[in-house]
């Protein structure tokens, strides 16, 4: 990409007017999304994003620039842009760089855009075939195959040069079914970060077929009633709710400014004793892991919270000088364009002590969340909502008929005291969280647990 | 590397590879922005951005690719790999490079173009300052940001057609943070301009609507009369806006699917599209696919006019595009709001009696379907007690429908309430009342 001699001058412009610290980000991405719509193969988009983000620090204070113009001079202008924005002294600076290479610990066998299309199509069809033929009242079935080859490279004033690849893929179906007055719908979408020997763990036929079963409950089911009651959350795209009503309050980026409820609290009991949560930027070949984060720093596994007591934060490196703690290795970015910030990788609530079975049987009334849709939070109050895309009522113990249009509603640190149950069937699923430094790809996890009380928006 | 080489380059690539429809579209940016930290200016950001779109027609399918690495290589590999996606799309539809329309608007907006950074900084700090001082209760995490942006469309095809287009916008915003009683609360208040009344209110605004919310209680379980506040009733608009498309309507995802002509709406709403906005920074005098963009009532008094066509819509269904074709091959509407009504909102909350004023809606983005139009979403507001404004309320949810909301929209605010212009689209509404609204509380 760019060589290191001219990354030691960009690097040492950006620190002329007195910085502590200084780097670059530059980054080569193609990313690529076939798109399946009405029974063919609709539309494919193919991009190329290219450019480079230069960032200097005078303590917690920062500048950012970006540039697309990757000559010497375009690199050189954008680092006197930042040194200009920043400070007014005059600086002599020299930077060294070493080359650092990190374990990959993700590597890919088979990078998707180097396969030919109809590989990549046949794969999609397979997925969106299936869930059309599954039922006469799926009227429509739309997928997307999206693949990301992410080349990053990274270097900064402590002497730091480093590149690393991500490469990234998911396929996502989603179903309608109609009874021919109503329509309601389904979806799927796993993914890895892998090439395409994802499909080796994942059936596309079997992402089709989810869509297609969800769209059809949904169609027979009627809408949730509204009110407080126990709630039974399923495992994987069920940890959403940690992700919301608790991950988001752990990041530096609201807890280094002291706009987050979870500030002060390092240590406390936050949550039910049956409760660890986890966050993991380790875990070979999964959607939200890296070999190193967006600043260079080396991913790790970062317990958050232990038997019910706030043991972590989630820390970038603007993060750790607001806080004085260490970095985490969660400084994160969509792209270039973005500066870094404190981000999840790979975040869930470890298996408990439960039975699964004995969840369900203790819910006398309530709702049983099988399948999460999305959802948003306040970190400063820990208001949250999320949506359910496919839930059930529990009568006495047993799963009843299904509900839909359900929204849980409430706060972080009340919904954490109460998960009262933890189940023992502990499965990821896949997201992209959006946030200051924009969308990046996380996992989201959990075992069945309960939830003894929380408002269940419906009508 | 300018606008005239990237033509130069694409154009011997098309010739090379036999492509003779074909249409290529540059973007360049520049944004800044200063944001705050309790009294100091902690992050600064300036950016540059550029990218390259291109399309073409082979065997009858449209190919896409796009890049931000300006290399004369990757330039001309663009061409080869929109080529290469063309010949793997199956569908049917009819695809045309259009030849252009006869006349083009002018924008109104004045020219664009970035603040100084030094200027940029002091306005976010003196915004800062004023929002520290305007109330004890703020405290630190109270943020005020200025920033500025300008972008520029050059598009070029193969018939010759040749466009551009400049937008910009320079704007502030305070997310104002209070502790009160122990309670903290926050609220977010965005102005356009960095000079003016609306930014010397803007302190003033964020903090006020950050202490109006301290002491919320919560509701219980019911029907309730509803005043939604325009800028939510926006993100209502917004979350369903997909169904006003053409293409969704062919594909039977949208409810909307062969209602043109019919009544759709409570008689007092009209809905229209406007992308050349007066008064809107960001004005919009083609489409994505070349075609001069006018002003259009896509439901009036109540009747679904139109729905939203391109280009390939409109051949499919024999109707004239309505100049919303974007990129992709999408669909989507620009200056897009429900036309103001009679009622002051004082008179709405009179019509209301008793009921909820909904100031802020949340998880619109996942907790609503634009397939099926319902919608469950957690809300805050104030409750209405004989036809007034009284104490806060938060931790409901309010649920429908959004096309029985449409038809049951009983009156309208006399102010149209715009979103933050940024992209193509922005969404606005008035106040709105809606009686007997399943909300969700304690």
């Amino acid at each position: 990409m760019i060589s290191r001699v001219l990354l030691e001058d960009v690097l040492a412009a950006a620190m002329s007017t007195g910085a502590d610290f200084a780097e670059v980000y530059a980054e080569k991405t193609r990313n690529n999304g076939i798109r399946f719509l009405d029974g063919k193969i609709d539309t494919i988009n193919d991009t190329v994003v290219s450019g480079v983000g230069i960032r200097a620090f005078i303590g917690t204070r920062t500048v950012y620039a970006t540039t697309t113009d990757l000559t010497r001079s375009g690199l050189i202008r954008c680092a006197k842009a930042v040194a200009d924005a920043l400070g007014e002294s005059k600086a002599e600076v020299s930077i060294h760089l070493t080359e650092r290479i990190f374990p990959n610990i993700h590597p890919v066998k088979i990078v998707p855009t180097t396969a030919d299309i109809k590989t990549r199509t046949d794969l999609l069809k397979d997925a969106c075939v299936t869930a059309q033929n599954y039922d006469e009242k799926i009227k429509q079935v739309m997928g997307n195959l999206a693949s990301t080859d992410h080349n990053i490279l990274i270097a900064n004033s402590e002497g730091l040069y480093t590149t690393d690849r991500h490469v990234r893929t998911r396929i996502a179906c989603s179903a309608v079914a109609s009874n021919g007055t109503e329509n309601q719908s389904g979806s799927a979408s796993p993914g890895r970060g892998m090439g395409l020997e994802m499909f080796e763990f994942i059936d596309p036929k079997e992402v089709g077929r989810k869509a297609a079963e969800q769209a059809l409950v949904n169609l027979r089911a009627d809408y949730c009633p509204a009110g407080q009651m126990p709630v039974a959350i399923e495992n994987g795209f069920g940890g959403v709710i940690f992700h919301e009503a608790c991950g988001h309050s752990l990041e530096a980026t609201s807890v280094g400014t002291g706009t987050s409820q979870m500030a002060g609290k390092m240590g406390q009991k936050i949550a039910n004793e049956k409760v660890t949560a986890i966050d993991d930027g380790t875990i070979p070949g999964a959607w939200g892991s890296v070999n190193i984060d967006d600043e260079g720093h080396v991913t790790q596994r970062n317990v958050l919270i232990e038997n019910g007591v706030l043991k972590s934060y989630m820390i970038d490196r603007l993060g750790s000088r607001r806080m004085g703690m260490e970095m985490t290795g969660n400084g994160r970015r969509e792209s270039f364009m973005y500066e870094p910030t404190s981000r999840m990788t790979n975040t869930f609530i470890a298996n408990g002590p439960d039975k699964n079975e004995d969840i369900i049987a203790s819910i006398e009334y309530g709702l049983y969340a099988k399948s999460m849709g999305g959802g948003s939070v306040n970190p400063l109050t820990g208001e949250f909502n999320f949506s359910v895309s496919e839930g059930y009522i529990v009568r006495e113990g047993k799963i009843c008929e299904p509900v839909r249009g359900a929204s849980l509603v409430g706060t972080g640190s009340q919904i954490l005291m109460d998960i009262d149950m933890v189940g023992q069937n502990l499965e990821t699923a896949q997201g992209m969280c959006g946030s200051s430094s924009g969308s990046v790809p996380t996992d989201v996890g959990q075992p069945l647990i309960r939830v003894s009380k929380i408002t269940v928006g419906g009508r | 590397m300018d606008f005239k080489q990237i033509k130069n380059i694409v154009s011997s690539a098309c010739a090379a590879h036999g492509i003779e429809e074909y249409e290529v579209t540059y973007t360049v940016g520049e944004s800044i922005s200063a944001e705050t930290y309790i009294h100091d200016i902690s992050a600064f950001s300036s950016g540059e951005s550029a990218q390259i779109y291109f399309r073409c027609i082979v065997d009858g399918h449209m190919g896409y690719a796009s890049t931000s690495l300006f290399e004369e290589d990757e330039i001309a590999d663009l061409v080869s790999r929109a080529a290469d996606n063309a010949r793997a799309i199956e569908n049917n539809d009819t695809v045309v490079i259009f030849k252009g329309s006869e006349t083009y608007q002018k924008t109104t907006a004045p020219d664009p173009c970035v603040v100084d950074a030094g200027e940029l900084k002091n306005k976010a700090l003196e915004l800062q300052s004023k929002t520290y001082a305007y109330d004890d209760s703020v405290v630190d995490g109270t943020q005020s940001v200025a920033m500025s942006f300008r972008d520029e469309t050059y598009m070029y095809n193969s018939h010759g057609l040749e466009l551009s287009n400049r937008v910009g916008m320079t704007g502030v915003y305070v997310a104002a943070v209070v502790n009160k009683d122990g309670e903290a609360r926050d609220n977010f208040e965005f102005a356009e301009g960095i000079n003016g009344k609306d930014f010397d209110e803007l302190p003033k605004k964020a903090v006020d609507g950050a202490l109006n919310k301290i002491g919320a209680s919560e509701v219980d379980t019911g029907k309730y009369n509803i005043v939604i506040d325009g800028a939510q009733m926006r993100s209502l608009l917004s979350a369903f806006s997909p169904a006003f498309s053409a293409k969704n309507a062919l594909l039977g995802m949208s409810m909307l699917a062969g209602k043109e002509g019919e009544k759709i709406a409570s008689d007092i709403v009209t809905i229209t599209d406007d992308a050349m906005r007066e008064g809107c920074p960001i004005q919009t005098p083609f489409d994505d696919e070349g075609v001069a963009t006018y002003k259009k009532n896509v439901v009036e008094n109540g009747v679904l006019k139109t729905l939203l066509y391109n280009l390939t819509t409109a051949i499919k269904t024999g109707k004239e595009t309505t100049a919303n074709g974007r990129r992709g091959g999408n669909i989507s509407p620009y200056n897009f709001c429900i036309c103001a009504g009679q009622d002051t909102q004082e008179s709405l909350f009179e019509k209301a009696g008793d009921g909820i004023y909904v100031t802020g809606v949340k998880g619109l983005h996942a907790g609503a379907n634009a397939i099926t139009g319902d919608f469950s979403v957690e809300s805050e507001g104030f409750l209405i007690k004989d036809g007034k404004k009284a104490g806060p309320v938060k931790s409901f949810t309010v649920a429908g429908n959004f096309f029985k909301l449409l038809m049951e929209i009983d009156s309208l605010g006399n102010e149209v309430k715009w979103g933050i212009p940024g992209g193509f689209t922005v969404f606005g509404c008035p106040d709105t009342l809606i009686k007997g609204m399943s909300v969700a509380g304690k």
